[in-house]
């Protein structure tokens, strides 16, 4: 499905990825972990298509489909979702608004008939409760003034909207309590499928207690220093990343 | 010495004797005062940004033909007065029949009435300031005179559609003069719509007065065409505990002015104005307002956006004038600007003038531009850069468009501007 070789992308002149190479199949579910600052984000926002970050060498295909040659719009509609670590706010732009309009252009973009308002309306309060979203949120302005765990909750609600084939959870975990974890992770869960490939990126294992992974990789220094499966995640639970010989700015965390 | 330019004599001569003598008096006596009036320049104060965007060729001094088509654009769910270049159209008009209401057009006024309107037309504006409400002083052919009784609640609102018919090149002059009595309650919709092409300029004047406790909705709709110069003034007056609530909502073209002056005179008066404006390729949009708070216990609020695309200019000045014995006041006023392309320009302007010791006045001005960051988790969505800028832009003003309290005239403004907009950002897919 997803096939990253040796990536390399940079910001502002600065190296972040060094070559990265990875191999996700249809079904699979794998976790990236690392430090802070060893290239996690940057790496979900490169597969996304954000410009900030500029690719200097490499190769990524979704199922056989150069992903680095199209833009961030058709990256999406062939299936790429990232759900941000920080979901932007957008007052002005209704929830519902935001989801039909994206649910519509994937729609558009494979040929199917768009959702009216009625219909979209049915859709996205079903999966609104799959989330434990009100559906009043449907009304606000696009994450606007939801907390922390609303916003993933949100983004969680996109993906299942959306349907992507490859799922790019960037720091899902993040900020939420244990109530909002699994409510989020039964999400993730949710869309886990055959014909899907999720990518977590995460910090701390915690996740991985609610969405077992196939996969552990471990980031540092732009690179992939080391892969294995479930267990490596709880071998570095244990350990710290100071066991690979990784400093970890933010062991305080 | 370069003398200053001067208004052609040609704009002095209206063309129909139609109105009662004491009106036709009153535009004998503005006309004599605009003899040798110098048009604004760069160096005017209150016409600096505008003035080079003035075009008055001798043929625009016409008054253009009473009658011809309408085609008004909204399908109105109210009661309607249809005026097509400046003279009211009877058979296009859907009166009210309501009791506590009295709508007559200036030409049907007995000359008694007539004396009364002459005495008060044009007392609710700082005549300083609006130079070309003189000269619709001196050429308006007609005119609707609205009187609320006290008590009466207006059940729907009242749209009265200015249409000018610009098949030829002329001007003409809409004037509006509305009395709220006591507790009466009313919602105006104006609306500014053209047919035609030739170069024409549209001087209107509407003038609100509200009695005590009087409140008044206002919506005003600028969709006039590429070949309109609007130049526009309304004037309010507020006694003691009205309340004006006005929302503008404008389209740019090569000249659209308007002059808003609000006079809280009464005390525990509220006013709250909203505005949005929007403007694209060369088009230009000047907003001036100013309140005075001459009572005290009187609250305003002033919300205005411009968003400015292509080479466009957009202008906003917002005056807010608190008098010595004005105590207590509030007054909050904010501005923000949208840029959506390094050519184009919008100018700000608070100007505040305090001379109370016990006020509440805030003011706020931003300008900016559209969120890289928001548009890139709404293309990360699949959503189309066009239509994302589309979203992003109108979120800027989705705030003022949806208190636009009448639903059709919400509806025909988000139409207009999504189309607005679509037409803005067309180059990007």
């Amino acid at each position: 499905m997803l096939s990253i070789k040796n990536l390399h992308a940079s910001v502002e002149g600065e190296e972040i990825l060094k070559g990265i190479n990875l191999e996700i199949k249809a079904g699979e579910v794998h976790a990236i972990m690392g430090p802070n600052g060893s290239g996690k984000s940057t790496l979900s926002q490169v597969l996304a298509g954000n410009e900030t970050f500029e690719v200097t060498e490499g190769e990524v295909t979704l199922n056989g489909e150069n992903l680095l040659e199209q833009e961030t719009e058709e990256r999406a509609r062939e299936g790429v979702f990232l759900a941000f670590q920080y979901p932007v706010e957008i007052p002005g732009v209704s929830n519902l608004q935001f989801l039909r309009t994206a649910v519509n252009a994937k729609r558009k973009h494979r040929g199917e008939e768009e959702l009216n308002a009625a219909e979209f309306m049915k859709l996205a309060k079903d999966v609104s409760r799959q989330v434990d979203l009100d559906p009043s949120f449907l009304k606000r302005g696009v994450n606007e003034g939801f907390s922390g765990g609303e916003k993933k909750r949100n983004e969680i609600l996109q993906a299942l909207l959306l349907e992507p084939k490859l799922a790019i959870l960037d720091e899902t975990d993040s900020g939420l309590d244990i109530d909002a974890l699994k409510v989020v992770s039964d999400g993730v869960n949710a869309l886990r499928s055959e014909d899907r490939a999720i990518l977590m990126v995460t910090h701390y294992q915690r996740l991985l207690n609610h969405i077992v992974p196939d996969y552990v990789h471990v980031l540092a220094g732009g690179r992939i220093i080391k892969s294995g499966g479930r267990e490596l995640a709880l071998e570095l639970e244990e350990k710290g990343y100071g066991w690979l010989g990784v400093k970890d700015d933010d062991a305080s965390n | 010495m370069k003398t200053a330019p001067m208004l052609s004599s040609a704009f002095l001569h209206p063309a129909g004797q139609t109105l009662p003598e004491p009106l036709l008096a009153l535009r004998r006596e503005r006309a004599g005062r605009l003899v040798d009036m110098p048009l604004p320049t760069r160096k005017t104060e209150n016409w600096k940004y505008s003035s080079r965007h003035l075009k008055l060729a001798d043929d625009m001094a016409i008054s253009l033909p009473v009658g011809g088509k309408t085609g008004h654009s909204l399908a109105v769910p109210g009661y309607k007065v249809v005026f097509v270049n400046g003279v009211m159209i009877p058979e296009a008009s859907e009166f009210p029949d309501f009791d506590g209401l009295s709508i007559r057009s200036f030409n049907d006024l007995p000359e008694e009435d007539a004396g009364k309107l002459a005495d008060r037309l044009g007392s609710t504006l700082d005549p300083k300031q609006v130079q070309f409400a003189h000269l619709n002083g001196a050429r308006f052919e007609d005119g609707l005179l609205i009187q609320l009784k006290p008590g009466a609640v207006l059940d729907q609102p009242l749209f009265v559609i200015h249409e000018t018919v610009g098949d030829a090149s002329g001007s003409a002059y809409p004037r509006v003069f509305v009395d709220a009595g006591a507790n009466s309650q009313m919602t105006l919709v104006e609306e500014y719509i053209s047919d035609g092409d030739a170069p024409v300029l549209v001087d209107t004047v509407t003038e609100f007065n509200l009695a005590d406790g009087a409140n008044l909705t206002s919506i005003r709709l600028n969709m006039e065409g590429e070949n309109v110069q609007h130049i526009g003034a309304t004037g309010v007056v507020q006694q003691r505990n009205s309340r004006f609530e006005s929302h503008c909502v404008g389209f740019g073209g090569p000249l659209r002015r308007h002059d808003l002056q609000v006079r809280l005179e009464g005390e525990g008066a509220e006013t709250k104005l909203n505005g949005v404006v929007v403007t694209q390729g060369k088009q230009h949009y000047d907003n001036h307002t100013s309140i005075d708070h001459v009572a005290a216990h009187c609250n305003s609020e002033e919300t205005y956006r411009n968003i400015a695309a292509d080479e466009s200019h957009a202008v906003f000045n917002g005056r807010i004038h608190i008098h010595q014995d004005a105590q207590q006041s509030n007054a909050d006023m904010n501005n923000k600007n949208l840029l959506l392309s390094s050519k184009a320009e919008i100018d700000t302007k608070p100007e505040l003038e305090i001379y109370a010791d016990d006020v509440k006045c805030a003011h706020g001005a931003t300008i900016g531009q559209l969120d890289r960051i928001a548009l890139f988790y709404l293309v990360s969505r699949g959503i189309g850069r066009r239509q994302a800028n589309v979203l992003l832009t109108m979120a800027f003003i989705n705030e003022l468009v949806e208190q636009i309290p009448v639903e059709a005239v919400r509806e025909t403004a988000q139409t207009r501007l999504n189309e607005f907009f679509e037409q803005t950002f067309i180059e990007e897919n």
